[in-house]
């Protein structure tokens, strides 16, 4: 059993001044595996935070980020699964279903990772899954109205994804759960 | 004449006994030897009597002129040693000149005694009082037998007993106030008082009480002087600063003190001082001498 | 000549000091097992007759009278049991006093004394009168002392208390209160005068040696703080006022100090606040060189302490008035204490003010009074530059933050800010950011223009340049962090009235403008976004306020956001002023405003093509401008062609044919928008796709000629992927025919790329075919769109 923290778009500080404290609380070191970060950050001191959550780190680059170097998509592979990420932006239209299926098929991954809208989403399609895990800190976005700070736990056990989904709504955590299961040999 | 008596057998025992022996108090007595005898103690105005037995040795018979027995105050300058002064001497006969054949007892009394003066061990002189019992004989010698006793008078609490009190001190240096709270003390008593610092410039170390006793011998020209450290009574440690007041308390029983002597006899005199002695640190020594009057307190129990 | 060592030396003296205890309790034991009084009584006047040397240091001489101590216990013992010795109390009294040294005897008559007062012969008091005079024989500091630490040691459980057995009539605790308190002022003296013991090079030494024996002076006070019948009345009349007397004459620095300290901690708070008066008058009479701050702060610790134990305390402190009390003294010791350095002044402030804060944290006026004092002190002196000063300075600003969990509290203290300016720049700094530290920490909201304009009067050191301080000095690192900070501040600076919240972000703007082109980057974008977040809740908001003069309009706020953005421009800034403007764009989008949208679009063209130079930096802007252009739908034709021209026009001017492709293909969704009223203009869609083709062949020969071989088919995989996406949408003018010949181009380019297998475009083809055929199997009507096309 793996556990893997998807988040990103905190906009630190830029459009937010922190985490909400409520989050913080419940990312505590050395229980997450693997952190996927969709990115915008957006500067260094939210970088140190998240290593200090869990020092395995994986990043692509928004079109905030301070950081230069994070690259364009990024791919690992954590058990039987492959997973990849990606901020979005260069993905158009913008949230766009059908565009970030094509990204997935280019990835050749199981789990797509992306964020940009600022909008929770998990789409279950043909193989694999497409998971937007919004906003961590429920930043403003133009794509988006009321957004609500939102990140994604995966549970990865097997050939089995429990995707867990962490959502602040008028100050009470809300979790949604979302299983998924992967077909053996169907990425071969 | 101790000396012949040594060297020949005595032709007789003389013993002395006195009336009350078994009750009156006895203490002890350093005697010429240096050894310490008890001996009865007396004082002045008593009646002092007793028997005396005279027993030839082994049957042999006594011839003498005479038996006789003295009551002597003597006073000893030990410059003069051997050389007793009477002061006072008292004679009762006992037998007319004849035999003895066996044990003989008389009985003798010197009733009512003036005896003004207190037996005293000094470091010059000597006073004792002694009875002395003489068997006259003629060419053999006649046999002496001493005995010793003790008198000690006692005098009442004075009805003025002041305090002594007195400021003294070294301009810009030291400057002390002490008190003792009486100026005439029993010889069981308790010096009770203070000092208090008026001024202290220089840095003392400690502070001791002494007694001392001084015996003046001789007159005149003659006058001999001895002076004798009784007691050495810590009663500081350390540098006190202005203002301090240091208690005294000294018992006096645990020192061997007579009374005050005033010219016994024209002979010699016995006094007392208190000497306030203070040390700094360089070991100098400052000190002040004050008389106080020892008398003897007629004890209770 | 041998150099000897004094350390040694004493080592020596110590073990032969007790070795004569040792050698003369052998001879006191064996007088005791065989209960002669007479050997006993000299033997142990030989064995403490060790205890008068004048060798020893206070440490070492402690350890010797521990070992005499031992002794005298088992002397007491025997003393106890007149059986055994024959000698009554009160003959053995007497007869210890017959020692010739004082010393000895002194111990003796203590140790004698304890078991006379335990036998009752006599009253406590009268003993214990006796033997707390006689002890004045010992003047020397040292031996005094331990004598006296003796006395109070073995009297201890004897002192006749309220209930306890020696308390009889005639004999009360206030003996044994007369009694502590004697040889508390004689032990103080003595503890006074040790400093006169040496010459004056060794003071140092002399007072650590006197700091070791403080505490037997101070036992005397912890004794009296024990006795029952020390209720506060005999505190404030009595204890208290003998004690004080003691402190203030003694006149010695270092005995006052500790003194104040320990008659602070071992009585009783509630005593403390009913005689504050007593105790604070001392103060200014104590020795200028006392630590009287610490002192002080000691005590209103304590006070702050209980009052914080239980709010039923705290009417006391009202009725006593202990804040004006404390106060006033504070100020009395800083005017006594000329010499008294600023720090120690300060300290004393935090004290007082932690003090309030705990007591009365209803008065902000006590808040701000101190902090009145504290600016009084300061005035006229230069900028604080000692360290210890400002760190003073920047506890006793943290107090009432930390206290009230609030800066809006603490803006209204008119001091406040007056104290700050006191402090040199980067303490300011270091206050400054401690400020926002605490507005995150307890998330507090800052409402009004009013507080905004006080709170950024406080920071202004993060905000701008303070004049006369050294630029080049600044620490990257530091500077990045305290900007970042005042960044995430002004999303606490809000209000949920527009009208409000508009004269926020114009006060926000004022002060910001000043800090320079260092600070815009950081500081502008969160006012662009707390602004389009007001622009977003009008826009919510019923729009139909016709005629009035409103002043918060969104179109007035876009005129606003404009001015911000632009002074990015002196930066220069132009990427992160792009993405601004295509934000604002989107913003004015939502609001129906399409000229304002247009003029936010045409500045973002401006800065890309004037501004933007790097290759890479260039691929990001377009694929923002076609992905925010992509979800505009307030503009007319005309201006939606010039904009979409533009953007299909600049995505085929990058620099690299794969960006060029790939921007191309982005662009034919600028003409299809897949929603009910989006437009749809597939002839357009498709010219974008065949134009990405062409470049991607042409990329395709690039490789060819540079590296002899094929390149990978990953462009052409990703544009068969558009085919598919718009195939699917509908767009007739793809067909199935077009993505047939697509696959097969693919399939060649494949072939012909034998040498360099390329596993990730391979991946890529082969998951697009499992698509095409997973849709192909998935039956109706997309089922039967794919049916055409044969894989």
């Amino acid at each position: 059993m793996v556990l893997v923290l998807a988040l990103g778009d905190l906009h630190i500080p830029h459009r937010a001044s922190d985490l909400p404290p409520k989050f913080k609380s419940m990312l505590v070191p050395g229980k997450i595996q693997h952190i996927i970060c969709t990115g915008n950050l957006s500067i260094k001191e939210v970088h140190d935070y998240l290593k200090t959550v869990c020092p395995d780190l994986h990043i692509a680059r928004g079109e905030y980020d301070e950081e230069t170097r994070y690259p364009e998509t990024k791919t690992l592979t954590i058990g039987q699964f492959k997973l990849g990420v990606c901020h979005g932006h260069q993905v158009i239209p913008w949230g766009d279903l059908d565009s970030l299926a094509m990204l997935q098929r280019q990835l050749d991954v199981d789990i797509l990772v992306t964020g940009h809208t600022h909008q929770f989403t998990a789409y279950k399609h043909e193989a694999g899954v497409v998971i937007n895990p919004g906003s961590a800190t429920g930043s403003y976005s133009s794509i988006t109205y009321d957004v609500n700070p939102s990140f994604v736990l995966m549970d990865i056990d097997g050939l089995r994804v429990v995707v867990y989904v962490y959502e602040l709504i008028d100050g009470e955590v809300k979790v949604d759960k979302i299983d998924f299961k992967k077909t053996t040999g169907s990425n071969t | 004449m101790n000396f012949i008596i040594g060297a020949f057998k005595p032709a007789c025992n003389v013993s002395i006994t006195f009336s009350d022996g078994k009750s009156r108090k006895q203490v002890p007595l350093k005697n010429e030897n240096g050894q310490t005898v008890t001996v009865p103690l007396f004082q002045s105005q008593e009646t002092i009597a007793g028997k005396i037995s005279v027993e030839p040795v082994s049957g042999k018979k006594v011839e003498h002129n005479g038996i006789k027995v003295e009551l002597l105050g003597q006073i000893e300058m030990y410059f003069d040693r051997g050389n007793f002064y009477d002061f006072t001497s008292l004679v009762r006969e006992l037998d007319v000149p004849g035999e003895i054949y066996e044990r003989k007892t008389y009985p003798f009394e010197f009733s009512s005694v003036e005896m003004p003066y207190e037996t005293y061990n000094g470091a010059n002189v000597r006073l004792r009082y002694v009875l002395k019992v003489t068997v006259s004989r003629g060419y053999a010698g006649s046999i002496v037998e001493h005995q010793n006793f003790v008198v000690r008078n006692y005098t009442p609490p004075p009805s003025i007993n002041n305090s002594i009190k007195m400021e003294v001190g070294i301009e810009d240096c030291l400057h002390i106030e002490f008190e003792y709270n009486k100026g005439k003390y029993h010889l069981k008593d308790v010096i009770v008082g203070k000092i208090y610092f008026l001024l202290v410039r220089i840095k003392l170390k400690n502070m001791d009480l002494e007694i001392r006793r001084r015996e003046s011998t001789g007159s005149g020209a003659n006058t001999h002087v001895e002076t004798e450290t009784l007691a050495k009574f810590e009663l500081m440690d350390g540098a006190p600063v202005r203002g301090e007041s240091i208690p005294i308390r000294l018992f006096l029983s645990p020192y061997e003190l007579t009374p005050t002597y005033r010219n016994i006899n024209n002979k010699f005199s016995v006094k007392y001082y208190l000497n306030l002695v203070l040390v700094d640190e360089e070991d100098r020594r400052y000190f002040k001498q004050q008389e106080i009057t020892m008398y003897r307190l007629q004890e209770t129990s | 000549m041998m150099i000897s060592n004094g350390i040694e030396d004493e080592e020596k003296w110590l073990a032969e000091g007790m070795a004569g205890i040792q050698h003369n309790a052998f001879y006191l034991h064996r007088a005791l097992d065989s209960n002669n009084l007479r050997e006993a009584l000299k033997y142990s006047a030989l064995l403490l007759s060790e205890l008068r040397t004048s060798r020893l240091s206070p440490h070492k001489y402690y350890e010797l009278y521990m070992r005499a101590f031992d002794e005298l216990r088992r002397l007491e013992m025997f003393f106890k049991d007149e059986n055994r010795h024959g000698c009554s109390v009160v003959d053995l009294y007497e007869l210890v006093q017959h020692a010739g040294n004082i010393l000895p005897r002194l111990y003796l008559l203590c140790t004698v004394g304890s078991v006379y007062i335990k036998s009752k012969e006599a009253p406590a008091k009268d003993v214990l009168k006796d033997l707390v005079e006689m002890c004045r024989g010992v003047q020397h500091p040292i031996r005094g002392l331990f004598l006296r630490s003796y006395l109070a040691q073995i009297s201890r459980d004897e002192l006749p208390d309220i209930a306890s057995e020696y308390e009889s009539e005639g004999d009360t605790f206030m003996d044994a209160v007369e009694f502590v308190l004697q040889n508390f002022a004689e032990m103080n003296k003595l503890w006074v005068r040790m400093q006169h013991q040496g010459p004056l090079r060794e003071r140092e030494k002399l007072d650590k040696e006197r700091n070791e024996l403080r505490d037997l002076v101070g036992k005397n006070l912890h004794v009296l703080s024990q006795i029952e019948g020390v209720d506060l009345e005999i505190y404030r009349d009595t204890v208290l006022p003998r004690v004080l007397e003691q402190v203030v004459n003694c006149k010695d620095e270092l005995a006052q100090y500790y003194l104040m300290d320990c008659i602070i901690q071992v009585f009783p708070d509630e005593y403390h606040l009913q005689t504050l008066e007593t105790l604070l008058g001392a103060c200014p009479q104590l020795q200028s060189a006392v630590d009287i701050k610490t002192v002080l702060s000691r005590l209103m610790e304590r006070l702050s302490n209980y009052a914080a134990s239980s709010p039923e305390v705290l009417p006391e402190f009202l009725q006593v008035e202990a804040f004006t009390k404390l106060s006033n003294a504070i100020g009395k010791v800083i005017e006594a204490q000329v010499d008294m350095p600023i720090v120690g002044a300060i300290t004393l402030y935090v004290s007082l003010l932690t003090f309030t804060l705990h007591v009365h944290p209803d008065r902000l006026d006590y808040v701000d009074q101190v902090l009145g004092e504290c600016v009084k002190k300061l005035s006229g002196k230069a900028k604080l530059q000692d360290s210890r000063v400002t760190k003073q300075v920047v506890a006793l600003l943290s107090a009432p933050l930390e206290k009230y969990n609030d800066i809006v509290t603490a803006l209204t203290l008119s001091n406040y800010p007056r104290v700050m300016d006191h402090l040199d720049a980067a303490t300011n700094k270091v206050m400054a950011m401690v400020i926002i530290q605490s507005i995150m920490k307890n998330n507090t909201c800052v409402s009004t223009s009013d507080k905004v304009e006080v709170l950024f009067e406080l920071i202004k050191g993060l905000i701008k340049d303070i004049e006369g301080t050294s630029t080049d000095e600044l620490d990257e690192e530091d500077f990045k962090e305290e900007q970042n900070s005042v960044a995430r501040l002004m999303h606490m600076l809000y209000n949920d009235d527009p009208e409000e919240m508009l004269k926020i972000i114009n006060t926000v703007w004022k002060h910001i403008m000043a800090g320079g082109p260092k600070r815009l980057p950081f500081t502008v974008p969160p006012l662009v976004f707390s602004t389009l977040k007001l622009v977003r809740r009008l826009q919510v908001q019923d729009g139909d306020v016709a005629g009035e003069e409103v002043p918060a309009t969104p179109k007035k706020i876009f005129q606003i956001l404009n001015q911000i953005i632009e002074a990015l421009s002196v930066v220069p800034s132009p990427e992160l002023a792009l993405r601004l403007y295509l934000q604002c764009a989107e913003a004015a989008n939502d609001c129906d405003l399409e000229p304002v949208a247009y003029e936010f679009f045409t500045q973002a063209f401006v800065l890309y093509e004037e501004e933007v130079a790097d290759s890479k930096a260039q691929v990001t802007a377009i694929h923002l401008i076609i992905g925010t252009l992509q979800r505009m739908n307030v503009f007319g034709i005309e201006n939606r062609d010039t904009l979409t021209h533009k953007a299909t026009g600049y995505s085929a001017k990058l620099l690299k044919k794969p960006d060029q492709c790939r921007a191309v293909y982005a662009c034919s969704h600028l003409f299809w928008v897949d929603d009910q009223d989006g437009i749809k203009d597939g002839e357009r869609v498709l010219l974008c796709l065949k134009r990405s083709l062409r470049i991607a062949n042409a990329a395709q020969q690039m490789v060819n000629v540079t590296r002899g071989s094929s390149g990978p088919v990953t462009l052409f995989v990703e544009i068969l992927n558009k085919y598919l996406y718009f195939f699917e949408k509908g767009s007739p003018q793809i067909t199935g025919a077009a993505i047939q010949g697509l696959i097969e181009l693919i399939k060649t380019e494949m072939q012909s790329d034998s040498t360099t297998s390329n596993p990730a475009s391979d991946a890529f083809f082969a998951s697009t075919l499992r698509y095409i055929r997973f849709q192909k199997q998935k039956g109706g009507v997309m089922g039967e769109k794919y049916d055409p096309i044969k894989l």
